[in-house]
């Protein structure tokens, strides 16, 4: 299999073109850009109610790929029957990749990603986590993480932290189906593309997170996205590990991660927070760090 | 062919075996699941090696890849009841949108809360604006015949609609019935190999289940127009099948209307019940009574209906589901269609067998002898059957 050692090693030819109706800055469309790189043209994205959705606006697409939505909770189950279809019609060399939101994936879609899982379906799974329903105007998911503001976790008089629920472990669940789980950022794109390439090559689930910046949401200058995707993971806040066969692997250590404060301070939807609340914040990702470093080689799930 | 003892469940089962689908997504609920679980062994068996047999979480779930397999051009069989069905509901009208022609089985049970495992019309008939073709078989042979239709009837190009057979829960799928079983080479000649125009594939990306702007209306304007288009091929598909299997069908099962005065409409299983009673009613009391049952509920075949009851001087619409605060779901579509012609039937409610309640003759004679107080009245009457103290006041 072949390992890409730097951006140049990447085919010149893209899948995704102009005609795109999503914002500028916009690092799910980025993130899906990269990764058809690697998928290449026979592909069929499945993908789940949400920002992606905008990609195709009828009759244009910017895609030179397939690609069928169905609606938002069913982007697996979906998959599962493109899978299946495929193989029985003699077409079971296609890439069948799942592109959805962490609304999608975290929550309303999470028991039809858990079937698939489970089952072990031939299906790469991508998960732009934008930490929000972000197709809605920015709301509250189980991926959004303690602190953020979001459009029903406001903050007021009675509520100065906004969100007050801690975000799932969405990887360490994924990782426990037995299947390939990884985290993924833009400002690492060779770590993202060689996680594609080895999903691409296995016989069987991969789920891989991509941390999918929001320009509106977040509330950040679109010039910002691969500034503050690089800060989410040297301030911890979004680590790039993974886990096959239950075993942790972190693909980026440092031996101190910056302050959270720098990831922050960049995005409208901090704005405001009380210390005790950055604190709080702080806290919880120096305890996933700090596990995450315990583990690393080690069996995690 | 062979004669042989099935249940309802198995007769659609033996449709699906004699199609050999490519993709089978599957969740079990009763009263449906026996049909599931024929399929499975005889997958495991060997005996359907074309077909994949999924096993998913929900009917949510089901339909969701029922949708996916469709799209890339596979073969598609499902099957499930009542809540289920409810389950799927947001996905039967993608389904229909994209225009798969998916062939479910629906066996139908009445709705929670509160639970009943027995049979009503409710849960298929809620599907009726779904986009879908809907089919209601009276017996077991014609579930089964009903699916080899569908499958011509939904890959038709003028067409390309997904289509539901509905069999009532308990009184057809548990019920042995003798039916024939076609051979696999009738089946053949009937039924030719799928071969979808648009569809995901190699070398040939399309988009499918993208946002719209103003072209909505386009697009929900041709799902119409298909759906009409079915009442054209489903005559020709009857045709077809008689001249194969040697059974006609029509469009609606007319019954004794020649010269009836009085006429039953029914869906389902409890026609042949009520048959049985017109049949007694015109011997023993030489009332002239005759039977008109739904055959097709989409597309609704308006001319069908209305030539049928075009001497019929009065109607009792016998509607097995309810919608609350307004009546049986049938009425109205039956008055409608008869709004137009130049003597109007007189046109009686009643709503009855609600959640598997038994259908007897002697309950479709006492309608019957209702029927005719009302065409000497000349008022029509809603009436609510099975009630404990029998009591309509106010319905």
């Amino acid at each position: 299999m072949q390992e890409f050692k730097s951006l140049k090693d990447l085919p010149e030819q893209d899948y995704f073109t102009g005609g795109s109706s999503t914002c500028a800055g916009c690092g799910p469309s980025m993130g899906l850009k990269l990764a058809l790189k690697v998928l290449g043209p026979d592909t069929i994205i499945v993908n789940a109610s949400g920002c992606m959705t905008l990609l195709p606006l009828y009759p244009n697409t910017p895609l030179k790929v397939s690609w069928i939505h169905n609606a938002i909770e069913n982007a697996s189950s979906t998959a599962a029957g493109v899978r299946h279809g495929l193989d029985m019609l003699g077409n079971g060399d296609m890439n069948v990749v799942v592109y959805a939101g962490d609304g999608a994936t975290y929550d309303i879609g999470l028991a039809s990603l858990s079937a698939a899982a489970a089952k072990n379906e031939r299906i790469i799974y991508i998960c732009y986590n934008n930490q929000s329903f972000g197709n809605t105007g920015f709301q509250w998911s189980t991926a959004t993480p303690y602190g953020s503001e979001t459009k029903t976790t406001p903050r007021g008089k009675d509520n100065p932290t906004g969100t007050t629920v801690v975000n799932k472990d969405m990887v360490k669940i994924m990782g426990a189906h037995r299947v390939y789980a990884a985290t993924a950022s833009l400002a690492y794109p060779v770590d993202f593309l060689n996680k594609l390439n080895r999903a691409k090559e296995r016989d069987g689930f991969s789920y891989i997170e991509l941390l999918g910046s929001c320009t509106a949401g977040w509330n950040y200058d679109p010039r910002m996205t691969v500034r503050i995707s690089k800060l989410a993971v040297q301030c911890g806040m979004w680590p790039l590990y993974e886990i096959e066969n239950g075993m942790l692997t972190l693909n980026k250590d440092f031996n101190e991660l910056k302050p959270i404060d720098e990831f922050l301070k960049l995005q409208g939807r901090y704005r405001a927070l009380p210390q005790d609340d950055v604190a709080k914040l702080q806290s919880l990702i120096n305890e996933h760090w700090a596990e995450l470093k315990e583990y690393n080689g080690k069996r995690y799930v | 062919m062979k004669q042989t003892l099935v249940t309802g469940n198995e007769a659609a089962a033996w449709g699906a075996r004699l199609v050999q689908p490519n993709y089978i997504p599957t969740f079990p609920i009763t009263p449906q699941t026996e049909c599931i679980e024929t399929l499975a062994q005889w997958i495991s068996d060997g005996e359907m090696s074309g077909t994949y047999f999924d096993r998913m979480e929900s009917e949510h779930s089901v339909m969701s890849a029922a949708v996916g397999a469709a799209a890339v051009g596979a073969r598609v069989f499902t099957a499930t009841s009542s809540q289920g069905l409810l389950l799927m509901h947001e996905v039967l009208y993608i389904a229909s949108g994209m225009r798969l022609p998916i062939v479910m089985a629906t066996i139908s049970r009445g709705l929670s809360s509160p639970v009943t495992l027995w049979s009503d019309h409710n849960d298929f008939l809620d599907q009726r604006d779904s986009g879908w073709l809907m089919l209601h078989a009276e017996n077991n042979q014609e579930v089964l015949d009903m699916v080899l239709q569908a499958y011509r009837i939904a890959e038709d190009p003028r067409v390309l609609l997904p289509i539901m057979v509905n069999m009532d829960g308990y009184v057809l799928s548990f019920t042995d019935e003798p039916i024939t079983i076609p051979t696999a080479g009738m089946v053949k000649e009937f039924l030719p190999e799928y071969t979808p125009k648009h569809t995901i594939a190699k070398d040939r990306p399309i988009t499918v289940g993208p946002p719209v702007l103003d072209e909505y209306t386009l697009f929900r304007a041709q799902n119409h127009v298909a759906a009409r288009n079915a009442l054209e091929v489903m005559e020709e598909v009857m045709v077809d099948f008689d001249r194969i299997f040697g059974r006609r069908y029509h469009l609606v099962d007319e019954f004794m209307l020649e010269d009836a005065e009085l006429v039953l409409v029914t869906q389902g299983s409890m026609s042949t019940t009520a048959k049985a009673a017109i049949m007694e009613m015109r011997e023993e009391e030489d009332i002239k009574v005759g039977l008109l049952r739904l055959r097709v509920i989409r597309p609704w075949p308006a001319s069908a209906i209305a030539a049928a009851l075009k001497n019929a001087k009065a109607v009792a619409v016998i509607d097995r589901n309810v919608a609350p605060g307004k009546g049986g779901i049938m009425l109205p579509e039956i008055v409608e269609t008869l709004y137009h012609l130049d003597r109007r039937p007189l046109v009686s409610s009643f709503i009855v067998g609600l959640g598997g309640n038994s259908q007897t003759e002697h309950k479709v004679k006492e309608i019957t002898r209702k029927l005719i107080v009302d065409l000497e009245t000349g008022r029509p009457r809603v009436e609510w059957n099975d009630m404990n103290n029998n009591d309509n006041e106010g319905l």
